[in-house]
Protein backbone atom coordinates (compact mmCIF):
# COMPACT_ATOMS: atom_id res chain seq x y z
CA UNK A 1 0.00 0.00 0.00
CA UNK A 2 1.29 3.45 -0.97
CA UNK A 3 2.71 5.44 1.98
CA UNK A 4 0.48 8.42 1.27
CA UNK A 5 -2.60 6.22 1.34
CA UNK A 6 -1.45 4.53 4.57
CA UNK A 7 -0.87 7.94 6.18
CA UNK A 8 -4.27 9.21 5.05
CA UNK A 9 -6.08 6.11 6.32
CA UNK A 10 -4.18 6.23 9.62
CA UNK A 11 -5.12 9.90 10.11
CA UNK A 12 -8.73 9.16 9.24
CA UNK A 13 -8.66 6.48 11.98
CA UNK A 14 -7.25 9.03 14.44
CA UNK A 15 -3.78 7.44 14.60
CA UNK A 16 -1.84 10.72 14.18
CA UNK A 17 0.08 10.15 17.39
CA UNK A 18 1.00 6.57 16.46
CA UNK A 19 2.00 7.77 13.01
CA UNK A 20 4.37 10.31 14.56
CA UNK A 21 5.81 8.02 17.23
CA UNK A 22 5.66 4.55 15.65
CA UNK A 23 5.53 4.97 11.86
CA UNK A 24 6.97 1.49 11.26
CA UNK A 25 4.26 -0.14 13.37
CA UNK A 26 1.53 1.76 11.51
CA UNK A 27 3.01 0.74 8.15
CA UNK A 28 3.28 -2.91 9.30
CA UNK A 29 -0.36 -2.89 10.45
CA UNK A 30 -1.55 -1.48 7.12
CA UNK A 31 0.50 -4.06 5.21
CA UNK A 32 -0.88 -6.87 7.35
CA UNK A 33 -4.49 -5.76 6.75
CA UNK A 34 -3.97 -5.69 2.99
CA UNK A 35 -2.22 -9.09 2.95
CA UNK A 36 -4.92 -10.76 5.01
CA UNK A 37 -7.80 -9.64 2.78
CA UNK A 38 -6.01 -11.02 -0.26
CA UNK A 39 -6.17 -14.52 1.26
CA UNK A 40 -9.96 -14.70 1.54
CA UNK A 41 -11.84 -16.32 -1.34
CA UNK A 42 -13.78 -13.80 -3.42
CA UNK A 43 -17.53 -13.93 -2.87
CA UNK A 44 -19.51 -14.78 -5.98
CA UNK A 45 -22.93 -14.45 -4.37
CA UNK A 46 -23.65 -10.82 -3.45
CA UNK A 47 -26.87 -11.76 -1.69
CA UNK A 48 -25.19 -14.20 0.75
CA UNK A 49 -25.85 -13.31 4.39
CA UNK A 50 -23.02 -13.07 6.87
CA UNK A 51 -23.11 -15.15 10.05
CA UNK A 52 -25.05 -14.89 12.24
CA UNK A 53 -28.36 -13.60 10.97
CA UNK A 54 -30.40 -11.61 13.50
CA UNK A 55 -32.88 -13.79 15.37
CA UNK A 56 -35.66 -11.64 16.75
CA UNK A 57 -36.94 -12.54 20.16
CA UNK A 58 -33.81 -14.42 21.21
CA UNK A 59 -31.07 -13.35 23.58
CA UNK A 60 -30.94 -9.88 25.07
CA UNK B 1 -22.67 -32.01 46.64
CA UNK B 2 -21.81 -34.50 43.93
CA UNK B 3 -19.83 -37.61 44.78
CA UNK B 4 -16.09 -37.07 44.35
CA UNK B 5 -14.66 -38.00 40.98
CA UNK B 6 -12.36 -40.98 41.24
CA UNK B 7 -8.91 -40.12 40.00
CA UNK B 8 -7.56 -42.39 37.25
CA UNK B 9 -4.59 -42.98 39.54
CA UNK B 10 -5.88 -42.99 43.08
CA UNK B 11 -3.69 -40.61 45.05
CA UNK B 12 -1.65 -42.07 47.84
CA UNK B 13 -1.37 -38.71 49.51
CA UNK B 14 0.73 -39.94 52.41
CA UNK B 15 3.49 -41.01 50.02
CA UNK B 16 3.24 -37.76 48.04
CA UNK B 17 4.05 -35.29 50.79
CA UNK B 18 7.05 -33.92 48.89
CA UNK B 19 5.25 -34.00 45.56
CA UNK B 20 1.81 -32.62 46.32
CA UNK B 21 2.34 -30.18 43.46
CA UNK B 22 1.75 -33.02 41.00
CA UNK B 23 -1.59 -33.97 42.53
CA UNK B 24 -4.32 -33.35 39.96
CA UNK B 25 -7.77 -31.79 40.30
CA UNK B 26 -9.70 -35.04 40.75
CA UNK B 27 -7.02 -36.53 43.00
CA UNK B 28 -6.86 -33.48 45.27
CA UNK B 29 -10.66 -33.18 45.46
CA UNK B 30 -10.95 -36.86 46.34
CA UNK B 31 -8.26 -36.68 49.03
CA UNK B 32 -9.89 -33.61 50.59
CA UNK B 33 -13.28 -35.32 50.64
CA UNK B 34 -11.86 -38.43 52.35
CA UNK B 35 -9.93 -36.30 54.84
CA UNK B 36 -6.54 -37.57 53.64
CA UNK B 37 -5.50 -34.08 52.57
CA UNK B 38 -6.02 -30.66 54.09
CA UNK B 39 -6.54 -27.71 51.71
CA UNK B 40 -4.08 -25.75 53.88
CA UNK B 41 -1.41 -28.42 53.42
CA UNK B 42 -2.01 -28.40 49.67
CA UNK B 43 -1.94 -24.62 49.26
CA UNK B 44 1.15 -24.35 51.49
CA UNK B 45 2.96 -26.96 49.40
CA UNK B 46 2.06 -25.13 46.20
CA UNK B 47 3.19 -21.77 47.62
CA UNK B 48 6.55 -23.37 48.43
CA UNK B 49 6.80 -24.68 44.88
CA UNK B 50 5.91 -21.24 43.50
CA UNK B 51 8.46 -19.52 45.75
CA UNK B 52 11.15 -21.82 44.40
CA UNK B 53 10.38 -21.68 40.68
CA UNK B 54 8.48 -18.45 40.02
CA UNK B 55 11.66 -16.31 39.75
CA UNK B 56 12.55 -18.38 36.69
CA UNK B 57 9.09 -18.92 35.17
CA UNK B 58 7.17 -15.65 35.77
CA UNK B 59 3.74 -17.31 35.60
CA UNK B 60 2.16 -14.75 37.95
CA UNK B 61 1.26 -11.10 37.59
CA UNK B 62 0.02 -11.18 41.17
CA UNK B 63 0.26 -14.08 43.61
CA UNK B 64 -2.54 -13.68 46.16
CA UNK B 65 -0.79 -15.63 48.91
CA UNK B 66 -2.75 -14.37 51.93
CA UNK B 67 -6.17 -14.72 50.31
CA UNK B 68 -5.33 -18.24 49.09
CA UNK B 69 -4.23 -19.33 52.56
CA UNK B 70 -7.29 -17.74 54.17
CA UNK B 71 -9.58 -19.49 51.68
CA UNK B 72 -7.76 -22.78 52.34
CA UNK B 73 -8.37 -22.41 56.09
CA UNK B 74 -12.07 -21.83 55.48
CA UNK B 75 -12.18 -24.81 53.09
CA UNK B 76 -10.46 -26.97 55.68
CA UNK B 77 -12.94 -26.02 58.40
CA UNK B 78 -15.85 -26.65 56.04
CA UNK B 79 -14.45 -30.04 55.04
CA UNK B 80 -14.01 -31.04 58.68
CA UNK B 81 -17.62 -30.06 59.32
CA UNK B 82 -18.75 -32.09 56.32
CA UNK B 83 -19.88 -28.97 54.45
CA UNK B 84 -18.32 -29.43 51.02
CA UNK B 85 -19.14 -26.69 48.53
CA UNK B 86 -18.84 -28.79 45.39
CA UNK B 87 -16.61 -31.05 43.29
CA UNK B 88 -13.60 -28.68 43.47
CA UNK B 89 -13.66 -28.15 47.24
CA UNK B 90 -10.22 -26.92 48.33
CA UNK B 91 -8.62 -27.26 44.88
CA UNK B 92 -6.36 -24.34 43.84
CA UNK B 93 -6.78 -22.54 40.52
CA UNK B 94 -4.85 -19.83 38.65
CA UNK B 95 -6.68 -17.11 36.69
CA UNK B 96 -5.44 -15.43 33.50
CA UNK B 97 -5.18 -11.71 34.13
CA UNK B 98 -7.79 -10.65 31.61
CA UNK B 99 -10.45 -12.34 33.79
CA UNK B 100 -11.94 -10.44 36.75
CA UNK B 101 -11.33 -11.66 40.27
CA UNK B 102 -13.10 -9.59 42.91
CA UNK B 103 -10.69 -7.43 44.90
CA UNK B 104 -7.81 -7.70 42.41
CA UNK B 105 -7.04 -5.43 39.46
CA UNK B 106 -7.34 -6.90 35.95
CA UNK B 107 -4.25 -5.58 34.15
CA UNK B 108 -4.29 -7.60 30.91
CA UNK B 109 -0.48 -7.60 31.41
CA UNK B 110 -0.44 -4.05 30.01
CA UNK B 111 0.76 -0.64 31.08
CA UNK B 112 -2.58 0.62 29.74
CA UNK B 113 -4.43 -1.04 32.64
CA UNK B 114 -1.56 -1.39 35.13
CA UNK B 115 -3.21 1.04 37.57
CA UNK B 116 -6.74 -0.35 37.27
CA UNK B 117 -8.84 -0.38 40.43
CA UNK B 118 -9.66 -3.81 41.88
CA UNK B 119 -12.50 -5.64 40.13
CA UNK B 120 -15.78 -5.31 42.00
CA UNK B 121 -16.97 -8.83 41.24
CA UNK B 122 -15.72 -12.17 39.99
CA UNK B 123 -16.18 -13.03 36.33
CA UNK B 124 -18.91 -15.66 36.01
CA UNK B 125 -16.37 -18.39 35.26
CA UNK B 126 -14.48 -17.53 38.47
CA UNK B 127 -17.73 -17.30 40.41
CA UNK B 128 -18.66 -20.82 39.27
CA UNK B 129 -15.26 -22.24 40.21
CA UNK B 130 -15.43 -20.66 43.66
CA UNK B 131 -19.00 -21.88 44.16
CA UNK B 132 -17.68 -25.40 43.45
CA UNK B 133 -15.05 -24.89 46.16
CA UNK B 134 -11.96 -23.79 44.17
CA UNK B 135 -9.31 -21.56 45.77
CA UNK B 136 -7.93 -18.69 43.67
CA UNK B 137 -4.12 -18.52 43.87
CA UNK B 138 -3.70 -15.30 41.90
CA UNK B 139 -3.64 -13.60 38.51
CA UNK B 140 -1.49 -14.98 35.72
CA UNK B 141 0.73 -13.64 32.96
CA UNK B 142 -0.75 -13.31 29.49
CA UNK B 143 0.33 -11.89 26.18
CA UNK B 144 -0.71 -8.23 26.39
CA UNK B 145 -4.52 -8.01 26.01
CA UNK B 146 -4.39 -11.66 24.90
CA UNK B 147 -2.95 -10.68 21.53
CA UNK B 148 0.65 -9.47 21.93
CA UNK B 149 3.38 -12.06 22.20
CA UNK B 150 6.13 -12.98 24.59
CA UNK B 151 7.24 -9.36 25.12
CA UNK B 152 10.01 -7.76 27.11
CA UNK B 153 8.69 -4.17 26.87
CA UNK B 154 5.79 -4.56 29.33
CA UNK B 155 5.52 -3.83 33.08
CA UNK B 156 5.89 -7.56 33.89
CA UNK B 157 8.22 -10.12 32.29
CA UNK B 158 6.80 -12.82 30.00
CA UNK B 159 6.11 -16.31 31.37
CA UNK B 160 8.57 -19.05 30.40
CA UNK B 161 8.27 -22.72 29.53
CA UNK B 162 8.79 -25.17 32.44
CA UNK B 163 10.18 -27.78 30.04
CA UNK B 164 13.01 -25.36 29.19
CA UNK B 165 12.92 -21.84 30.59
CA UNK B 166 14.86 -20.56 27.58
CA UNK B 167 11.78 -21.25 25.46
CA UNK B 168 8.36 -19.57 25.37
CA UNK B 169 5.34 -21.33 26.90
CA UNK B 170 2.91 -20.36 24.12
CA UNK B 171 0.13 -17.88 24.59
CA UNK B 172 -1.73 -15.87 25.05
CA UNK B 173 -2.65 -17.78 28.25
CA UNK B 174 1.07 -18.11 28.94
CA UNK B 175 1.05 -18.00 32.75
CA UNK B 176 -1.84 -20.49 32.82
CA UNK B 177 0.09 -22.99 30.69
CA UNK B 178 3.40 -22.49 32.49
CA UNK B 179 1.81 -22.62 35.95
CA UNK B 180 -0.18 -25.80 35.37
CA UNK B 181 2.80 -27.55 33.77
CA UNK B 182 5.14 -26.44 36.57
CA UNK B 183 2.87 -27.72 39.34
CA UNK B 184 1.95 -24.27 40.68
CA UNK B 185 -1.76 -25.23 40.62
CA UNK B 186 -3.57 -28.23 39.10
CA UNK B 187 -5.94 -26.14 36.99
CA UNK B 188 -6.13 -22.70 35.40
CA UNK B 189 -8.45 -20.56 33.35
CA UNK B 190 -7.32 -19.33 29.96
CA UNK B 191 -9.04 -17.59 27.08
CA UNK B 192 -8.95 -18.55 23.40
CA UNK B 193 -9.70 -16.20 20.47
CA UNK B 194 -7.21 -17.53 17.93
CA UNK B 195 -5.92 -20.50 19.90
CA UNK B 196 -4.77 -18.98 23.20
CA UNK B 197 -5.81 -21.87 25.49
CA UNK B 198 -4.60 -24.52 23.08
CA UNK B 199 -1.25 -22.90 22.24
CA UNK B 200 0.14 -22.92 25.79
CA UNK B 201 -1.39 -26.38 26.28
CA UNK B 202 0.57 -27.48 23.19
CA UNK B 203 3.82 -25.80 24.21
CA UNK B 204 3.68 -26.88 27.86
CA UNK B 205 2.43 -30.46 27.37
CA UNK B 206 -0.86 -30.05 29.22
CA UNK B 207 -4.54 -30.32 28.24
CA UNK B 208 -6.42 -27.22 26.98
CA UNK B 209 -10.07 -27.21 25.94
CA UNK B 210 -11.77 -24.54 23.87
CA UNK B 211 -15.34 -25.65 24.28
CA UNK B 212 -18.20 -24.82 21.90
CA UNK B 213 -18.72 -21.06 21.51
CA UNK B 214 -21.10 -19.90 24.22
CA UNK B 215 -20.74 -22.91 26.52
CA UNK B 216 -18.69 -20.95 29.10
CA UNK B 217 -19.75 -17.42 30.01
CA UNK B 218 -17.47 -14.55 28.94
CA UNK B 219 -19.01 -12.06 31.36
CA UNK B 220 -16.27 -10.37 33.40
CA UNK B 221 -13.55 -11.22 30.86
CA UNK B 222 -11.78 -8.35 29.05
CA UNK B 223 -12.87 -8.86 25.43
CA UNK B 224 -10.61 -9.24 22.42
CA UNK B 225 -13.16 -10.29 19.80
CA UNK B 226 -16.85 -10.69 20.65
CA UNK B 227 -17.39 -13.21 17.86
CA UNK B 228 -14.38 -15.41 18.61
CA UNK B 229 -13.66 -15.21 22.38
CA UNK B 230 -13.90 -18.37 24.48
CA UNK B 231 -12.94 -19.13 28.09
CA UNK B 232 -11.34 -22.53 28.60
CA UNK B 233 -10.07 -24.97 31.24
CA UNK B 234 -6.38 -25.93 31.38
CA UNK B 235 -5.21 -28.96 33.37
CA UNK B 236 -2.56 -31.69 33.35
CA UNK B 237 -4.96 -34.54 32.55
CA UNK B 238 -8.04 -35.11 30.44
CA UNK B 239 -10.10 -36.26 33.43
CA UNK B 240 -9.27 -33.07 35.33
CA UNK B 241 -10.21 -31.00 32.30
CA UNK B 242 -13.59 -32.71 31.98
CA UNK B 243 -14.22 -32.14 35.67
CA UNK B 244 -13.34 -28.45 35.40
CA UNK B 245 -15.54 -27.94 32.33
CA UNK B 246 -18.46 -29.65 34.07
CA UNK B 247 -18.28 -26.83 36.63
CA UNK B 248 -17.78 -24.03 34.09
CA UNK B 249 -20.42 -24.94 31.49
CA UNK B 250 -23.71 -23.14 32.06
CA UNK B 251 -26.07 -20.72 30.38
CA UNK B 252 -25.57 -17.08 31.31
CA UNK B 253 -28.55 -14.95 30.24
CA UNK B 254 -26.42 -11.81 30.55
CA UNK B 255 -23.76 -12.97 28.07
CA UNK B 256 -25.19 -12.29 24.59
CA UNK B 257 -23.17 -15.20 23.14
CA UNK B 258 -24.14 -17.70 25.82
CA UNK B 259 -25.71 -20.94 24.71
CA UNK B 260 -28.25 -23.07 26.53
CA UNK B 261 -27.11 -26.58 25.62
CA UNK B 262 -28.63 -29.81 26.85
CA UNK B 263 -27.00 -31.01 30.07
CA UNK B 264 -23.85 -32.95 29.30
CA UNK B 265 -21.94 -35.50 31.36
CA UNK B 266 -18.33 -34.96 30.36
CA UNK B 267 -16.96 -37.63 32.66
CA UNK B 268 -19.29 -40.48 31.75
CA UNK B 269 -17.75 -41.56 28.43
CA UNK B 270 -14.13 -40.91 29.41
CA UNK B 271 -12.93 -44.48 29.53
CA UNK B 272 -14.85 -45.95 26.62
CA UNK B 273 -11.70 -46.03 24.48
CA UNK B 274 -11.29 -45.56 20.74
CA UNK B 275 -12.97 -48.76 19.58
CA UNK B 276 -15.50 -47.96 16.87
CA UNK B 277 -14.78 -44.23 16.72
CA UNK B 278 -14.78 -42.62 13.28
CA UNK B 279 -11.89 -40.16 13.07
CA UNK B 280 -11.26 -37.69 10.24
CA UNK B 281 -7.55 -36.88 9.82
CA UNK B 282 -7.06 -33.35 8.43
CA UNK B 283 -3.64 -34.00 6.94
CA UNK B 284 -3.54 -31.07 4.55
CA UNK B 285 -3.29 -28.61 7.44
CA UNK B 286 0.19 -29.80 8.36
CA UNK B 287 1.29 -31.47 5.12
CA UNK B 288 0.29 -28.90 2.49
CA UNK B 289 -1.08 -25.67 3.98
CA UNK B 290 1.69 -25.16 6.57
CA UNK B 291 4.25 -27.97 6.36
CA UNK B 292 4.98 -28.97 9.95
CA UNK B 293 8.31 -29.60 11.65
CA UNK B 294 9.19 -33.25 10.82
CA UNK B 295 8.93 -34.30 14.47
CA UNK B 296 5.43 -32.78 14.71
CA UNK B 297 4.36 -34.58 11.54
CA UNK B 298 5.75 -37.88 12.84
CA UNK B 299 4.00 -37.42 16.20
CA UNK B 300 0.65 -36.77 14.48
CA UNK B 301 1.11 -39.89 12.38
CA UNK B 302 1.85 -41.84 15.57
CA UNK B 303 -1.33 -40.57 17.29
CA UNK B 304 -3.37 -41.51 14.23
CA UNK B 305 -1.87 -45.03 13.97
CA UNK B 306 -2.21 -45.62 17.72
CA UNK B 307 -5.90 -44.75 17.69
CA UNK B 308 -6.35 -46.91 14.59
CA UNK B 309 -4.71 -49.83 16.40
CA UNK B 310 -7.05 -49.19 19.32
CA UNK B 311 -10.00 -49.78 17.03
CA UNK B 312 -10.79 -46.40 15.48
CA UNK B 313 -11.72 -46.07 11.83
CA UNK B 314 -9.52 -43.27 10.43
CA UNK B 315 -10.07 -41.56 7.09
CA UNK B 316 -8.68 -38.40 5.50
CA UNK B 317 -10.84 -35.26 5.56
CA UNK B 318 -10.42 -32.05 3.59
CA UNK B 319 -11.43 -28.66 4.96
CA UNK B 320 -10.81 -25.14 3.60
CA UNK B 321 -7.18 -24.04 3.60
CA UNK B 322 -5.59 -23.15 6.89
CA UNK B 323 -4.33 -19.95 5.31
CA UNK B 324 -7.86 -18.80 4.52
CA UNK B 325 -9.19 -19.83 7.93
CA UNK B 326 -6.42 -17.73 9.46
CA UNK B 327 -7.27 -14.73 7.29
CA UNK B 328 -10.96 -14.86 8.23
CA UNK B 329 -10.00 -15.11 11.89
CA UNK B 330 -7.68 -12.11 11.62
CA UNK B 331 -10.18 -9.83 9.85
CA UNK B 332 -12.93 -10.51 12.39
CA UNK B 333 -10.60 -10.49 15.40
CA UNK B 334 -8.68 -7.35 14.46
CA UNK B 335 -11.80 -5.43 13.38
CA UNK B 336 -13.53 -6.14 16.67
CA UNK B 337 -10.36 -5.59 18.72
CA UNK B 338 -9.94 -2.20 17.01
CA UNK B 339 -13.42 -1.23 18.14
CA UNK B 340 -12.29 -1.92 21.73
CA UNK B 341 -8.78 -0.45 21.63
CA UNK B 342 -9.14 2.51 19.24
CA UNK B 343 -9.47 5.20 21.95
CA UNK B 344 -6.30 4.03 23.73
CA UNK B 345 -4.36 3.46 20.50
CA UNK B 346 -5.19 7.01 19.46
CA UNK B 347 -4.27 8.66 22.76
CA UNK B 348 -1.53 6.50 24.27
CA UNK B 349 0.00 4.19 21.64
CA UNK B 350 3.27 4.18 23.57
CA UNK B 351 1.62 2.46 26.52
CA UNK B 352 1.25 -0.72 24.44
CA UNK B 353 4.13 -3.09 23.82
CA UNK B 354 5.33 -3.22 20.24
CA UNK B 355 3.80 -6.62 19.44
CA UNK B 356 0.31 -5.76 20.72
CA UNK B 357 0.41 -2.36 18.98
CA UNK B 358 1.27 -4.04 15.67
CA UNK B 359 -1.40 -6.70 16.11
CA UNK B 360 -4.18 -4.34 17.18
CA UNK B 361 -3.72 -1.55 14.61
CA UNK B 362 -4.57 -3.55 11.45
CA UNK B 363 -8.20 -3.17 12.48
CA UNK B 364 -7.91 0.52 11.57
CA UNK B 365 -7.25 -0.44 7.96
CA UNK B 366 -10.13 -2.85 7.31
CA UNK B 367 -13.29 -1.52 5.72
CA UNK B 368 -16.85 -2.43 6.65
CA UNK B 369 -17.02 -4.54 3.49
CA UNK B 370 -13.97 -6.54 4.59
CA UNK B 371 -15.66 -7.42 7.87
CA UNK B 372 -18.83 -8.55 6.10
CA UNK B 373 -16.82 -10.56 3.57
CA UNK B 374 -15.02 -12.39 6.39
CA UNK B 375 -18.31 -13.15 8.13
CA UNK B 376 -19.88 -14.42 4.91
CA UNK B 377 -16.94 -16.73 4.37
CA UNK B 378 -17.18 -17.76 8.00
CA UNK B 379 -20.71 -18.98 7.45
CA UNK B 380 -19.53 -21.16 4.54
CA UNK B 381 -16.65 -22.50 6.63
CA UNK B 382 -19.04 -23.47 9.43
CA UNK B 383 -21.11 -25.43 6.91
CA UNK B 384 -17.99 -27.17 5.59
CA UNK B 385 -16.82 -28.26 9.06
CA UNK B 386 -20.34 -29.38 9.95
CA UNK B 387 -20.46 -31.46 6.74
CA UNK B 388 -17.14 -33.11 7.65
CA UNK B 389 -18.40 -33.88 11.14
CA UNK B 390 -21.51 -35.51 9.71
CA UNK B 391 -19.19 -38.22 8.30
CA UNK B 392 -16.99 -38.75 11.37
CA UNK B 393 -17.25 -38.44 15.15
CA UNK B 394 -14.17 -36.33 15.61
CA UNK B 395 -11.40 -34.61 13.64
CA UNK B 396 -7.71 -35.12 14.36
CA UNK B 397 -5.27 -32.43 13.23
CA UNK B 398 -2.20 -30.44 14.18
CA UNK B 399 -2.27 -27.80 16.88
CA UNK B 400 1.19 -26.17 16.72
CA UNK B 401 3.34 -26.95 13.69
CA UNK B 402 6.56 -26.57 15.69
CA UNK B 403 7.78 -27.12 19.24
CA UNK B 404 8.20 -23.86 21.21
CA UNK B 405 11.17 -21.82 20.04
CA UNK B 406 13.55 -19.78 22.19
CA UNK B 407 11.77 -16.88 23.88
CA UNK B 408 14.62 -14.46 23.12
CA UNK B 409 14.64 -15.21 19.38
CA UNK B 410 12.19 -12.56 18.17
CA UNK B 411 12.35 -13.55 14.51
CA UNK B 412 11.71 -17.23 15.28
CA UNK B 413 8.79 -16.27 17.57
CA UNK B 414 7.40 -14.16 14.71
CA UNK B 415 7.87 -17.02 12.22
CA UNK B 416 6.43 -19.86 14.30
CA UNK B 417 3.53 -18.20 16.15
CA UNK B 418 1.14 -18.12 13.17
CA UNK B 419 2.09 -21.70 12.19
CA UNK B 420 -0.87 -23.34 13.89
CA UNK B 421 -4.22 -25.00 13.16
CA UNK B 422 -6.27 -23.62 16.03
CA UNK B 423 -7.81 -20.52 14.44
CA UNK B 424 -10.23 -22.51 12.24
CA UNK B 425 -12.25 -23.56 15.26
CA UNK B 426 -12.51 -20.06 16.70
CA UNK B 427 -13.93 -19.08 13.31
CA UNK B 428 -16.48 -21.92 13.36
CA UNK B 429 -17.04 -22.20 17.13
CA UNK B 430 -16.59 -25.99 17.20
CA UNK B 431 -15.08 -27.49 20.37
CA UNK B 432 -11.38 -28.33 20.16
CA UNK B 433 -8.92 -29.81 22.62
CA UNK B 434 -5.12 -29.69 22.42
CA UNK B 435 -2.73 -31.96 24.28
CA UNK B 436 0.71 -33.52 24.16
CA UNK B 437 1.49 -35.86 21.27
CA UNK B 438 5.05 -36.64 22.36
CA UNK B 439 8.39 -34.98 23.02
CA UNK B 440 10.79 -33.52 20.50
CA UNK B 441 14.43 -34.61 20.36
CA UNK B 442 15.33 -31.55 22.44
CA UNK B 443 12.79 -32.44 25.12
CA UNK B 444 9.95 -30.04 24.29
CA UNK B 445 6.28 -31.04 23.98
CA UNK B 446 4.76 -31.77 20.58
CA UNK B 447 1.01 -31.47 20.21
CA UNK B 448 -2.18 -32.83 18.69
CA UNK B 449 -5.69 -31.39 18.44
CA UNK B 450 -9.09 -33.09 18.37
CA UNK B 451 -12.20 -31.26 17.13
CA UNK B 452 -15.82 -32.25 17.65
CA UNK B 453 -19.41 -31.42 16.85
CA UNK B 454 -21.10 -28.53 18.62
CA UNK B 455 -21.66 -29.35 22.30
CA UNK B 456 -20.10 -32.80 21.92
CA UNK B 457 -17.21 -32.10 24.29
CA UNK B 458 -17.84 -35.54 25.83
CA UNK B 459 -16.68 -37.16 22.58
CA UNK B 460 -13.50 -35.04 22.58
CA UNK B 461 -12.73 -36.06 26.14
CA UNK B 462 -13.27 -39.70 25.19
CA UNK B 463 -10.81 -39.68 22.30
CA UNK B 464 -8.32 -37.47 24.18
CA UNK B 465 -8.44 -39.85 27.17
CA UNK B 466 -7.95 -42.81 24.85
CA UNK B 467 -4.77 -41.23 23.46
CA UNK B 468 -3.64 -40.19 26.94
CA UNK B 469 -3.96 -43.78 28.17
CA UNK B 470 -2.26 -45.31 25.14
CA UNK B 471 0.75 -43.01 25.41
CA UNK B 472 0.83 -42.38 29.15
CA UNK B 473 0.72 -38.65 28.51
CA UNK B 474 -0.71 -37.95 31.97
CA UNK B 475 2.51 -39.22 33.54
CA UNK B 476 4.92 -36.96 31.65
CA UNK B 477 6.32 -34.04 33.66
CA UNK B 478 8.79 -31.27 32.88
CA UNK B 479 12.23 -31.82 34.42
CA UNK B 480 11.91 -29.25 37.18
Amino acid sequence: MDKQIVDALARRAGLDKALAEFPDDVAAAARQAADVMAKIKAQDEPRAEPWPAMRAGEGL
Amino acid sequence: MNAPVTSPVSPDVASMTDELHWLGVAGAAEAIVTGDLSPVTLVTALLKRIEKLEPELHAFIRLDREAALAAAKVAEAEARAGRLRGPLHGVPVGIKDIIDVAGLPTTSHSKVLADSPPAKADAICVERLRAAGAIVMGKLSTHEFAIGGPSFDLPWPPARNPWNAGHHPGGSSSGSGAGVAAGFFPMALGTDTGGSVRNPASCCGIVGMKATYGLVSRRGVFPLSFTLDHVGPMTRTVTDNALMLSVLAAHDPQDPGSAAPPHAHYLDALDRGAQGLRIGFVRHFHERDMPAHPETAAALENVMRSLQLAGADVRDITLPSLIEFGAVNRVILQSEAWSIHAPWLRERPGDYGRLARRRLMPGAFFGAGDYVTANRRRREMIAEVNAALAEVDVLLCASSMDPACRIDDASEVERTYPRQARMPFNVTGHPAIAMMAGLSSNGLPLSVQFVGRYFDEAMLYRVARAWEQIAGMDTKRPPI
